[in-house]
């Protein structure tokens, strides 16, 4: 009897055992893992009942979103991401995408609904958008973390709502968006966020800017020093540092030469933080000698033009021309075509006509000081300039504000109207009789296209060469693969264009070179005379 | 009687714990893109004679290819690529390895899984290797 009631007691204490061990266990390991949550973020946004629905719509999230940041969108819509709008303060012209034309795209009027995929809103698909609506802020294309949170060209700046054949006909599926599930995982911007915007202007993967694609969602050293996803692994915001939802470095009015010291936390300092020198300094390169030597350059160099020895490095081409002038030419089936080259890239499509695309291209190299102007719809232009320039940067050797920069270069034929000698606004997206995508017809695009910009149309078409200036400032290479001294000192190498500066290397007299090589052979000379006559004469 | 029972629903319990940890950790596709960009793809191009973009296969067929857990046609295992044992073997030569050191073996499987889900032919965001 004693026996059964030690060997019920030993059960017993076996079982609580166990017991407690299994529920140690699996709490450990649910602790284990809300440490690691916390590690990472101070809230977890699934735990948020406001969150807890299904979503029919993006303005319905953003209003779930709206009851805790209750500020958010006031300060999104003072933003150029918002407005797209910016006033110019140094020659008040009105830029801003909704403004200026370009030589890629051309216009956003009469395009918006499917431009303002790349909108921070929802909705804006013609000059009608709510720019007052809260609502119509977009919080998840910004800060989805799950990376399948996506806008549709045409969908004026909503996701799909359900799965939706893009392009029409195509028989290739973009699936609804779970709405639930982006809102329930949002989280801090990232360089997919930015990204899926940034790395695709232009209409396609690093057509615009040269230095900015897909390569760099997840780049290596060899092509991005500070957004190497193995090392420093910077996002978009660790330089263009947001306040209030305000993105610092801005295209329109950029910093050329940030004359200002490192950034230091704690020190009032209004300066962009944007630049090189907001964390390098002035001094960038440390040691004596040859270091002591790249710093002379910082004042007439930027950091960029050194660091970033070519455009296009991450195997993604850019577009470096685009003809719009070829557009039009249908297949033998009577229906639009494209052309691709020998790597599978388009260099020719009816919609748009011919490109020129280009990796690891040598950029051009120009004087900047930050100032830039447009060429704005009804400013007159002439084909009998060698090219009409969108945007004209300003800078010179002497103006005490500019370094040399490194330069992407974009070619460009495009329309015009020959009467009036005015740029055109064409209307290229759509699926209405006026859409040039869709008719292939000039006119009526451009009638429709400037219709709606509100600019007079003569009924003229004709086509003018244009050319437009990128600053090249991301995809920073490894120190050991900066541009050689050579590269630039040198008889037709890179700067050989640079005026108003002296280069040693590239620069250069005849005369006086002789002059200076029989100067230097003459004290060469007479320091071996002079020793050699004095150990002459001591052995005498 | 009633210690049984409450063995049974503290089994329960701890079961349950078990699953909801293990469920609540979701696969960072981000950290699984950079292990099988610098690791996966960097040994396949080197030495297995070409790489494996995710959108080759759909979602259902990468599911049914990690379950398996056969790497090389069966040769030996996939998670052996992916552990800890073999990041410590190669961290010296490889930065993500290096840098993923310490990141427990199944949340790195998770990870990687999360990404080729996430890059599949039918996935959210169809990807390459590169």
């Amino acid at each position: 009897m004693k026996t059964s009631s030690f060997t019920h007691l030993a059960r017993c204490r076996v079982r609580r055992a166990a017991l407690l061990a299994a529920v140690l266990l699996g709490g450990a390991i649910q602790g284990g893992h809300a440490l690691a949550a916390r590690a990472e973020s101070t809230a977890d946004h699934s735990k948020f009942k406001e969150l807890q629905q299904a979503f029919s719509s993006g303005p319905e999230v953003t209003q779930a979103c709206l009851n805790c940041h209750t500020e958010a969108s006031k300060q999104v819509h003072r933003t150029k991401h918002w407005t797209w709008e910016f006033l110019n303060p140094a020659n008040d012209q009105r830029l801003g995408k909704k403004n200026v034309i370009n030589n890629f795209c051309i216009s956003v009027p009469s395009n918006y609904p499917f431009c303002t995929s790349c909108h921070v809103g929802y909705g804006w698909k013609d000059a009608s958008f709510d720019f007052k609506s809260e609502a119509n802020v977009d919080c998840l294309v910004c800060h989805d973390t799950t990376g399948s949170y996506r806008k549709l060209p045409g969908l004026a700046g909503h996701p799909p709502y359900q799965d939706t054949e893009i392009p029409p006909g195509s028989g290739k599926i973009a699936r609804a968006v779970d709405l639930t599930k982006v809102a329930q995982k949002v989280g801090r911007t990232s360089r997919d966020t930015c990204g899926a915007c940034h790395f695709f202007g232009g209409g396609g993967d690093g057509v615009k800017h040269g230095d900015m694609d897909s390569s760099l969602a997840a780049p290596d050293k060899e092509l991005d020093v500070h957004m190497d996803a193995t090392g420093l692994d910077f996002t978009c915001g660790t330089c263009h540092r947001t306040s209030s939802h305000d993105i610092p470095g801005s295209r329109y009015t950029p910093v050329a030469r940030d004359t200002e010291g490192a950034h230091v936390p704690g020190r009032e300092d209004r300066s962009l933080p944007a630049t090189c020198p907001a964390c390098h300094g002035q001094t960038p390169h440390k040691g004596n000698g040859p270091a002591a030597k790249l710093n002379d350059h910082t004042d007439t160099v930027a950091c960029q033009t050194c660091h970033i020895p070519a455009i296009a490095r991450g195997g993604v081409a850019t577009k470096m021309s685009w003809d719009w002038s070829t557009a039009g030419q249908l297949g033998p089936d009577g229906k639009a075509m494209m052309k691709k080259d020998g790597d599978g890239r388009v260099i020719y499509d009816s919609k748009k006509g011919d490109f020129v695309l280009g990796e690891n291209v040598i950029p051009d190299y120009a004087w900047f000081n930050g100032d830039v102007t447009y060429t704005l719809l009804g400013d007159k232009v002439d084909k009998n300039d060698a090219v009409t320039r969108i945007n004209t940067l300003g800078g010179s050797a002497g103006d005490g504000r500019s370094l040399i920069w490194p330069m992407k270069v974009f070619h460009g034929v495009q329309p015009y109207d020959p009467v009036n000698r005015t740029l055109v606004t064409p209307h290229t997206a759509g699926n209405d009789d006026t859409a040039y995508w869709r008719n292939f017809g000039w006119e009526k695009a451009i009638d429709a296209g400037m219709s709606v910009s509100g600019a007079s149309f003569s009924g003229k078409v004709d086509f003018i060469k244009t050319e437009m200036s990128w600053p090249i400032t991301h995809m920073v290479a490894p120190k050991e693969q900066a541009v050689r001294c050579g590269e630039c000192h040198s008889k037709g190498g890179r700067l050989e264009r640079i005026e108003g500066i002296y280069i040693p290397g590239r620069d250069g007299n005849r005369l006086i070179d002789l002059l200076g090589w029989l100067m230097a052979g003459g004290a060469l000379a007479g320091a071996l005379i002079h020793g050699g006559l004095r150990l002459l004469r001591r052995d005498a | 009687m009633k210690s049984r029972q409450l063995l049974l629903t503290a089994l329960t319990i701890g079961l349950l714990g078990l699953s909801c940890g293990a469920g609540a950790y979701d696969g960072d596709w981000k950290r699984g893109r950079v292990y099988y960009r610098s690791v996966c793809t960097a040994c396949h191009a080197a030495q297995a004679g070409g790489s494996i973009a995710p959108s080759t296969m759909t979602k259902a067929q990468w599911d049914s290819y990690l379950q398996a857990d056969k790497h090389a046609k069966g040769k030996d295992s996939l998670k052996q690529y992916v552990g800890k044992a073999y990041r410590a073997s190669i961290r010296s030569q490889n930065k993500a390895a290096e840098k993923f050191s310490d990141v427990p073996d199944d949340d790195m499987f998770e990870d990687i899984k999360a990404f080729v889900i996430k890059g599949a032919k039918d996935g959210d965001a169809p990807a390459s290797c590169s």
